[in-house]
């Protein structure tokens, strides 16, 4: 049923459906003044030579009627029923008589049907009417007798008068007949060119629409893929015309060249970037696994030059312990996003709970209030592990944050962009200078920190296709949040 | 109109012809009516170049539509000859100006018949049947056109007014012929030689007619001459008349004209004619008056 509303209409049909609309509609209303004017000509034409033959007739006519020449009356109206036409319109004399101011027959061209001397009989309601008309006529008039259909005709009459005494009238009928064939030449002509015009011009507006619409389709493919992201290899729409469709298909034109050339950069950039992280991951790690292992070697090699010193042993055997462990943890934090991604972890919001424990016991002494709000639907599904992980990494850094103590507060919810968790802290704020590398690895403020807290958080987000932002203001607080999908059940 | 027309013709052909009388022999000038079919120009203009070849001078046939107007161009000395009716010829003329000249033989007889018609289809098979409806003359000074038909009417004590509806002159036999045929008229009266003519050359229109009354034999339409022609050029035009039958050019003319001959005879040959008119009495003015519109 939509399909039927105009609106939703092909513009490669609307167009030339449109233009042959116009063009028929223009073409037609011309041929229909051209017809009629012409109609009207012939019309005028007629009513003229109507007016001339009985006039022709009259001319003669008093003369003949005064003697009572009924012969010559008859001869008269014979000759000129006869006559053959010299102009534009053939006529056909249906009928024509002269009658005496008394209306009687003086003369008529059917003779046996109407005799001399006696009173015309009009034979119906129009001809009564026009023998009354014409009876009354005392200057030469035209009566329409249905002009306007091919089976009419035009009445010319003419009164007669001799010494301005009223002696009776001519009346002479020219068929219609001639006139329609005539007019229905000239309709024919006028339609048939009309209507070579219109599929000229419906051709020809199809032809253009095609061409209009073939850029307008190919620049709406091309759309359509750069909305999907298919930008590398938009087709190119080959300009047809200098005009605004031309114009737009070389603003696309750009606009895809300039995009696919953008999507290499950004390819570029990415890789560039992964180089680089890469390279910063590198040389985190040499860097931070460096620093213990100096102290151990250092260690190993004050241990080797006094073997057997147990205080020495006793001494260093914690440090090394210690700078092990220091290499162990910067190691189990690279690998953990493999480690995760490797258990894929199902868990209703009652895990939450654990990180709750694993906070409390985190704040120890510290004078930190924990509000608690979880919302979430017993029937909610995510990956606990993941979750657990991220919360309880970005829960540490408030408490850490908060050495004089302060308030985390946590809340979990469900709305249209899925699980939502916020951790808010009146802890000091984020510098702006350091909120851009928040994430990177091995960014860290804190004297012993890895520097990878963050940086898992934002692996494991990442990992569930969820976002994570960051506002934070210094001297007020901090406000992570987290919108991760619901799981699929 | 027509009257001042011929007499301004007659007045040109005076002046002129009188000068010009000694070098030029003024050509004799033949009156024709209606008693002649109409449409034979040629054929006239060629009868015209005979009677010219056999007289020794120019001869021109002068048309006129009505019997009163070649009467009335003979009694001003306009014409020399002419061929008219037995009605005109026997009315009373005083002086006299008119001599037989001759008389056409027809059907073997210098006789003819004057013919009632009607349409072919017509339901009327007799003249009383005829009352209130259309009748067409030919002539009001024509014998089988005219005069005939009215003894029949005073036969029956009525007059054209009072017995026909409406009654029309058409001039000419042909045309009575024709406005019969047409439903014009219901019913004419017509020269029995032409309707005989047109029968033979117009078959279509004589075909749509029917006799239904026929008058007893009158003495044919006579040639006659003016009083004050040289007799010397009459004698010549009888006898050039008289031997067109012997002579074979002249015998293509009388068949031309569906006549046997052309022979001398009396006046005594239009006494019924000259009874007739009597009877009937002159034309009624209205007639008379008519030519003068």
């Amino acid at each position: 049923m939509k399909l039927l509303h105009p609106r939703s209409w092909k513009l490669a049909f609307k167009f030339p459906l449109a233009i042959t609309a116009v063009v028929t509609g223009v073409g037609f209303t011309i041929g229909a003044v051209i017809i009629s004017q012409d109609w009207q000509r012939l019309h005028d034409e007629l009513n003229e030579k109507t007016l001339l033959i009985a006039g022709s007739v009259a001319a003669a006519a008093p003369e003949a009627m005064l003697r009572h020449d009924h012969w010559s009356l008859f001869q008269s109206l014979k000759k000129m029923a006869s006559r053959p036409a010299r102009d534009s319109i053939e006529t056909t004399v249906i009928t024509a008589m002269v009658l005496d101011a008394d209306g009687k027959v003086m003369a008529h061209l059917d003779p046996t049907s109407h005799p001399l001397a006696l009173p015309f009989e009009p034979s119906n309601a129009l001809e009564k009417y026009l023998l009354k008309e014409a009876r009354d006529a005392r200057v030469p008039v035209i009566l329409d007798g249905g002009w306007s259909s091919r089976a009419g005709f035009l009445e010319g009459v003419i009164p007669v008068f001799s010494d301005e005494k009223y002696l009776g009238l001519v009346r002479v009928r020219l068929s219609n007949d001639e006139l329609f064939l005539k007019a229905q030449r000239a309709a024919l002509t006028v339609l048939t060119v009309t209507l070579v015009l219109v599929v000229l011009g419906s051709l020809l507006g199809a032809y253009i629409s095609h061409r209009m619409v073939r850029s307008l389709v190919a620049i709406t493919e091309g759309l359509e893929a750069v909305s999907r992201g298919e930008v590398a290899d938009v087709p190119l729409v080959p300009v047809q015309d200098n005009d605004e469709l031309g114009a737009l298909t070389v603003a696309f034109n750009r606009m895809a060249v300039e995009m696919a050339e953008k999507k290499l950069l950004e390819q570029e950039l990415v890789v560039a970037e992964k180089l680089a992280a890469l390279g910063r991951i590198t040389a985190g790690v040499a860097h931070e696994v460096n620093n213990p292992l100096a102290g151990l070697l250092n260690c190993i090699d004050t241990m080797k030059k006094h073997p057997g010193d147990t205080e020495i042993l006793e001494r260093y055997l914690p440090l090394l312990d210690k700078g092990l462990n220091r290499i162990r943890s910067i190691v189990e934090g690279l690998l953990v996003e493999f480690r995760v991604e490797a258990v894929p972890d199902v868990s209703d919001p009652s895990c939450l709970e654990h990180v709750r424990e694993l906070i409390r016991a985190e704040i120890d002494e510290n004078p930190i209030d924990i509000l608690w709000e979880n919302n979430l639907g017993s029937s909610v599904r995510f990956n606990g592990m993941q979750t657990q992980q991220v919360l309880l990494n970005i829960m540490k850094n408030s408490v850490q944050a908060m050495p004089e103590g302060g308030k985390v507060s946590f809340r979990s919810y469900e709305d249209n962009d899925g699980i939502v968790f916020e951790v808010e802290d009146d802890g000091p704020g984020i510098p702006l200078e350091n909120r851009n590398r928040l994430f990177d690895p091995f960014f860290t403020t804190k004297p012993t920190g890895t520097g990878l807290g963050l940086w898992i958080v934002y692996r494991l987000v990442e990992s569930m296709r969820g976002v994570i932002d960051v506002e934070s203001e210094v001297g007020v607080g901090t406000r992570f949040r987290i919108i991760i999908p619901v799981a699929d059940a | 109109m027509r009257l001042r027309v011929s007499v301004l013709l007659l007045l040109l052909a005076g002046f002129g012809g009188t000068a010009a009388a000694e070098e030029f022999p003024k050509p004799l000038r033949f009156g024709l009516t209606a008693v002649v079919v109409k449409e034979n120009l040629r054929f006239l203009d060629r009868w015209a170049e005979y009677i010219s070849d056999k007289v020794g001078r120019p001869v021109e046939f002068v048309r006129r539509r009505s019997y009163r107007e070649i009467m009335n161009m003979m009694s001003s000395e306009d014409l020399d000859f002419a061929w008219i009716c037995g009605y005109p010829f026997v009315q009373k003329r005083d002086p006299e100006f008119l001599e037989l000249l001759v008389v056409p033989v027809f059907d073997g007889k210098p006789l003819y018949q004057s013919y009632i018609i009607v349409h072919a289809d017509s339901p009327n098979h007799d003249f009383d049947q005829l009352r209130n409806k259309v009748f067409a003359y030919s002539d009001p000074e024509s014998n089988s056109g005219f005069l005939f038909p009215q003894t029949l009417l005073m036969k029956r004590r009525e007059t054209s007014k009072t017995f026909f509806r409406e009654t029309f002159f058409t001039f000419n036999h042909a045309d009575t012929i024709e406005a019969v045929a047409e439903g014009v008229a219901d019913g004419g009266a017509v020269d029995s030689y032409i309707w005989e003519y047109m029968k033979v050359f117009r078959p279509e229109i004589t075909s749509q007619t029917r006799v239904i009354e026929m008058s007893p034999a009158f003495g044919f339409p006579p040639l006659v001459s003016r009083a004050g022609v040289d007799p010397r050029v009459v004698s010549r035009m009888r006898d050039v008349f008289v031997d067109m039958a012997n002579d074979p050019r002249g015998q293509k003319f009388l068949e031309g004209l569906m006549l046997d001959r052309f022979a001398t005879d009396t006046a005594k040959l239009y006494e019924s004619i000259r009874r007739m008119a009597e009877k009937v009495g002159p034309a009624p003015p209205w007639l008379t008056g008519m030519e003068k519109k």
